[in-house]
């Protein structure tokens, strides 16, 4: 009998502890697949700023490949925002609480940076890129500014 | 035996008593008086040029509840969320009633540079007067030039959200002892001009400081470890140390970080957006390209 409740017990501990780390590394995966996204939008600024600040070559292949590369890391972003996500959980983020608390201001955000990336990639010469980057850039500073926190 | 009781209880009421009357005069405000204010014929573009340096629109933005008021209007009210409560800054447009208006220059200098109201009470020193207390006063008075020059806005007062606020008040006073150095600001006749211009911007009217030195026991600056960077005024999140920021491969030279200082992360510059930098990054972007030079060239000489 004794024996039976305890061998319960440990199963339903077990499950617990189970679906709980299972849960963390949700949040875990989520958080890294962000910051990954993050990394290479990072990278493709570092492919389009050389060309505006005109150090680097107009290069329409390596723009494009860079916002491919951005958007094949950013391909899950709805799904990455999970309330076990929020800063101060098990999981360390640079996210603020605001992108929970204003989600209609962070889903704005979100669609300005789509609509300035998709001009960007539209953009057919030199020109008609450095007319449609500034708002790409713009686009990351104003999210960080509301949404990202400090070191 | 109860002679000599009521005997230490008088001692014990006089040393109180006493050491209110220190508390008290200690934490009396000190104002500049009239003849600390030069004779100084004001430069509006000067002090529309200082005011961007200086930050004001940072804190003094309009309240949401101005919807007609632009974003870059200064007349204050928006809550400023502080450690020990809520701050409505002041409305600094020349409104008689709501604003600044009606102040004197005297007035205007004593807020900035002492952080005294025109009431004689202590500002709470979210108005970094411990770095503008180094400014050169015909630049403050400029700044007050050019803030007379705008269109008034209503904007109510409306007083903070500090419990015992005239008791913390009075304990500002205290605190200056400490915390308010009104040393003027020193040129290094070593340096170059550009540096000594970045130099003033940077410990006079920037602040910078003010965020990105740590604070001792007393709240005071740590001067020894001026510009190491320290935990975030907001409670949350740090902020970032300002020495060796080429030696630790944050920018390659100081043109790259003048650069930075004038396009922020809309040029890919990480990390210039966070943590209330993109605020003071917008307002350096509007200072000229020389005196941005002039504060990158002196940041980057902070080892």
């Amino acid at each position: 009998m004794v024996s039976k409740i305890s061998v319960g017990l440990f199963t339903a501990g077990a499950l617990a502890l189970g679906l709980s780390s299972a849960a963390m590394a949700d949040a875990k995966a989520a958080i890294e697949a962000r910051q990954a996204c993050m990394k290479a939008n990072g990278a493709m600024m570092k492919v389009m700023v050389p060309v505006i600040k005109g150090q680097a070559a107009y290069d329409k292949a390596a723009i494009d490949a860079a916002i491919a590369a951005s958007q094949k890391a950013c391909g899950g972003w709805a799904d990455w925002w999970g309330d076990d996500t929020k800063p101060g959980g098990a999981v360390k983020t640079a996210a603020k609480a605001e992108v929970w608390s204003d989600a209609a201001g962070f889903e704005a955000a979100g669609n300005a940076y789509m609509t300035a990336e998709a001009a960007v990639q539209a953009s057919t010469d030199e020109a008609s890129f450095k007319a449609a980057f500034p708002a790409l850039g713009k686009a990351c500073q104003g999210c960080h500014e509301k949404f990202r926190q400090a070191d | 035996m109860r002679t000599r009781s009521a005997n230490i209880l008088l001692a014990l009421a006089l040393i109180a008593a006493l050491g209110l009357l220190v508390f008290w005069l200690l934490s009396m405000p000190r104002p500049l008086t009239a003849a600390d204010i030069p004779q100084h014929t004001p430069d509006v573009a000067n002090g529309e040029r200082l005011y961007h340096a200086a930050g004001c629109i940072s804190c003094h933005q309009p309240s949401p509840e101005l919807k007609d008021v632009a974003a870059d209007v200064p007349a204050g009210g928006a809550p400023l969320h502080t450690p020990i409560g809520t701050l409505y800054p002041l409305n600094l447009t020349p409104d008689p009633e709501t604003g600044i208006g009606d102040w004197t220059d005297l007035q205007f200098v004593n807020a900035v540079m002492r952080g005294i109201s025109p009431k004689g009470e202590n500002l709470i020193p979210a108005l970094p007067y411990t770095s503008y207390a180094h400014m050169k006063p015909e630049d403050v008075l400029d700044i007050r030039a050019y803030l007379a020059g705008l269109a008034p806005v209503k904007s109510p007062e409306r007083e903070a959200d500090i419990t015992a606020l005239p008791l913390i008040r009075r304990g500002v006073g205290l605190w200056k002892w400490v915390g308010l150095d009104t040393t003027p600001w020193q040129p290094d006749p070593g340096q170059s001009e550009s540096w000594n211009r970045g130099s003033y911007l940077v410990n006079g009217p920037g602040h910078c400081q003010e965020c990105h030195t740590p604070r001792n026991a007393f709240m005071a600056l740590d001067t020894a470890k001026a510009f190491e960077g320290g935990p975030h005024p907001e409670g949350k999140g740090k902020v970032p140390s300002l020495r060796g920021l080429i030696e630790r491969g944050r920018y390659t030279d100081a043109a790259d970080l003048a650069s930075a200082l004038q396009y922020g992360e809309a040029m890919g510059y990480d990390k210039l957006a966070s943590g209330g930098m993109g605020q003071v990054q917008r307002n350096i972007s509007q200072l000229p390209e020389s005196d941005i030079q002039a504060i990158a060239d002196y940041i980057t000489s902070l080892k």
